[in-house]
């Protein structure tokens, strides 16, 4: 292979038209370069939206979610928490009591919404997902001063605190310290059987839940676990356990152990586990789909690059044609030759492959490096080198000699680096207008590094097979026919 | 006329023919020729009689349509490719009328170059290139690239290339036919030199008259058959 090397590096550096490095090959690496960056950056915000979008979600919501199938309540789910909590991952569980109301303000005679009541432990729960985080006011369901106040002034009886989603807050048009009505329960009238007699329970509004996910901002609302189980009658039981994982991605795993891990009793329906992807389907789904579609645009996108190559290549071995009918007499076989242009395709590949590397990773660095930069019109230092370059091409004031080709060279890269850092900076969403839509100030970076190596492997693989074809035509050339080429 | 006897290279009825369609161009006819160690032979005739072809199908880089070239009795053409590349780079060495120098690489590695495909020893192999290309008188010209030399140098490193693997024989096409006359009585002293110290077997196609009475012995092809 030495030969090889030898012969196509010669080739690679053309000195024959006085550049530093041929101006084709400068070319077809760039071409490489730039669709190796724009894969790596596309695919770093695709991923960093995709785990912000999770972050979000997942910071209030718990990883696996275990129920009865039909939606019963467990027998004794103290013990089913220990087990539960004997799984290594399992980092928090929170019993709760979910449920459906409708509710209705003490003014008013109909009922005004159907909402989702979550009856939880607020240590707990706060453990599982974060509860508290996201409470604007009390989360005292017992003992807050709005019940204080409101047990004060009224000769009802109050249950205890409720936590309202903010957006649900705002539809009833309550504020905190108002009462809530809940209908637990319609008993029949004992006298006319077909009438119904809500059965009514009274919360004091404490709090706003505000996540800023609508589906709980718009539909939950929180009381305490035991008013909870007060309200239904079923004292110290629950019918949800939500549980926390040491990471979100084991919950497909962890949710199957518990299934198994959890002995149900056979008076009992059948454990129910469901982890946060489950119960988020859609929206993982649609980016995925998102994800796959990117993943073979970008593909194209390296392979048009390797076209570049391919072209490249076939102009070679059209110029040396003469040469390859030469190195033929001198004794080399078609596999030389055909080694020699593999070679020269594949350093091309591999230099372009490794350019764009680090290109897509200084740009996702740059655009999730939040610092005070100089101006963007900064970026005009590229003038520079542009000047300098023309002068070499030019042939004046600068000489051709390798020492100032590679001061140039240098000052090519110091003057891209400032540029970028100039112009490349974090994208705000909130000058977009997007903050709301996505829920994050800023275009969100991720870099996967096991897809930063599977692209490098792909790109140089693509590159490496764009090489066969001219490879193969310079290496079945007939000598005789090539030595008498013009 | 030759003093040796040895039979270095036996072309035997030797028929190449090209072929445009449907109609057939024959170009050698039936030649049978004997090459012997250590001699320079000439091959002359009119030109498109298919001196070159001849030269082209001793130096295996063509194929004949029908007979054998045998080197000590060893049928060349029933090598495999790759073996066939590795006898043309060992025992066959080439001088054409245009050079055919690398443009990309020096005078010293166009000379080194043939060496370097079988082998890995460059010290050796360069240090060699140069003794050759001092022997030619280019020591000055080393590191020059062939467009920096004269049209004589570029043919002088063309020579020195040729012998670089101490082949059985130099297959030389028309060598002095693209120079002036005192680069070319230049080339031919090397020849005449190399022949007559190292016995280097010579094949030089030629029409130059001159040329081809200097040496051991010439041979007339006409219509496609050794006259």
């Amino acid at each position: 292979m030495r030969f090889e090397w030898f012969v196509a590096s010669r080739y690679l550096r053309s000195r024959r038209k006085q550049s530093f490095i041929s101006i084709i090959s400068i070319i077809s690496i760039g071409g490489v370069a730039l669709g190796v960056a724009t894969v790596i950056l596309v695919s770093a915000v695709l991923d960093g939206v995709e785990q912000g979008l999770k972050e979000r979600f997942l910071a209030n919501e718990a990883h696996v979610v275990l129920r009865l199938h039909d939606s019963s309540f467990f027998r004794n789910y103290q013990e089913r928490i220990l087990q539960i909590e004997t799984i290594d991952e399992v980092t928090a569980t929170s019993p709760v009591v979910w449920a459906q109301s409708a509710v209705f303000q003490e003014r008013s005679d109909t009922i005004q919404d159907v909402i989702y009541i979550k009856g939880i432990d607020p240590v707990l729960e706060d453990k599982v997902t974060g509860f508290s985080k996201f409470v604007d006011g009390s989360t005292d369901f017992q003992n807050s001063e709005f019940i204080e106040t409101a047990r004060l002034i009224r000769d009802e009886t109050i249950t205890g605190g409720i936590v309202l989603g903010g957006r649900l807050a705002a539809r009833l048009g309550v504020i905190k310290g108002d009462v809530l009505r809940l209908i637990v329960n319609l008993a029949k009238h004992p006298v006319n059987e077909s009438m119904l007699i809500p059965d009514l329970a009274n919360f004091v509004v404490i709090g706003f839940y505000e996540s800023e996910l609508a589906v709980y901002d718009n539909n939950f609302g929180f009381i305490h676990l035991e008013a909870a189980q007060k309200m239904y009658n079923k004292p110290n039981q629950v019918n949800t356990i939500f549980v926390r994982l040491t990471d979100a991605e084991f919950a497909p795993r962890i949710a199957r152990r518990i299934e198994d891990k959890v002995q149900f009793s056979v008076l009992e329906g059948m454990p129910d586990a469901r982890t946060w992807m489950e119960l988020q389907a859609p929206l993982f789904s649609a980016l995925r789909l998102e994800k796959i579609a990117t993943v073979i645009i970008e593909a194209l996108i390296i392979l048009v690059a390797s076209f570049n190559i391919a072209s490249t290549l076939i102009m070679t071995v059209m110029e040396k044609t003469k040469d390859v009918g030469t190195l033929r007499t001198l004794g080399t076989s078609r596999g030389n030759v055909m080694r020699i242009f593999v070679i020269q395709g594949s350093v091309i590949g591999m230099l372009g492959t490794l350019l764009g590397t680090v290109l897509g990773l200084v740009l996702c660095w740059l655009l999730s490096y939040n610092s005070a930069r100089p101006s963007y019109w900064y970026a005009i230092v590229l003038i520079v080198p542009i000047f300098l370059q023309v002068l070499i091409a030019l042939r004046r004031i600068i000489p051709r000699s390798r020492g100032w080709m590679l001061a140039v060279s240098m000052l090519w890269l110091i003057a891209i680096g400032f540029a970028l850092y100039c112009a490349v900076t974090p994208i705000s969403l909130a000058d977009l207008g997007l903050s709301q839509v996505y829920q994050m100030n800023q275009l969100p970076i991720q870099v996967n590094w096991f897809f930063v190596v599977f692209i490098n492997i792909l790109s140089f693989l693509i590159c490496w097979l764009a090489t066969l074809y001219p490879a193969w035509q310079a290496a079945n050339l007939k000598p005789v026919e090539a030595l008498q080429h013009e | 006329m030759a003093n040796s006897v040895e039979t270095l290279i036996r072309v035997v009825d030797l028929h190449k023919s090209y072929y445009d369609g449907e109609s057939e161009l024959p170009v050698l006819q039936g030649v049978n020729l004997e090459i012997y160690l250590s001699e320079l032979l000439a091959i002359v005739g009119a030109s498109g009689v298919g001196k070159s072809t001849l030269l082209h199908i001793i130096g295996t880089l063509d194929r004949p349509t029908t007979g054998n070239v045998l080197y000590d009795e060893q049928d060349v053409f029933a090598l495999s490719d790759t073996e066939l590349a590795r006898f043309r780079n060992k025992e066959i060495g080439f001088v054409f009328q245009f050079h055919h120098l690398l443009p990309e690489f020096t005078a010293l590695e166009n000379v080194a170059m043939g060496a370097l495909i079988s082998s890995s020893n460059n010290k050796t192999i360069y240090k060699e290139a140069e003794a050759l290309l001092d022997y030619v008188g280019l020591s000055e010209r080393l590191s020059h690239y062939p467009s920096q030399l004269s049209g004589g140098e570029r043919q002088r490193v063309a020579i020195a290339r040729s012998l670089i693997n101490q082949p059985k024989v130099v297959l030389a096409d028309e060598p002095t036919g693209n120079l002036d006359r005192r680069s070319s009585e230049a080339v031919l002293e090397l020849l005449w030199d190399l022949n007559a110290k190292s016995g280097q077997t010579f094949v030089i196609v030629t029409h130059n008259q001159e040329l081809a009475q200097q040496v051991d012995r010439v041979i007339q092809l006409v219509d496609g058959k050794v006259f």
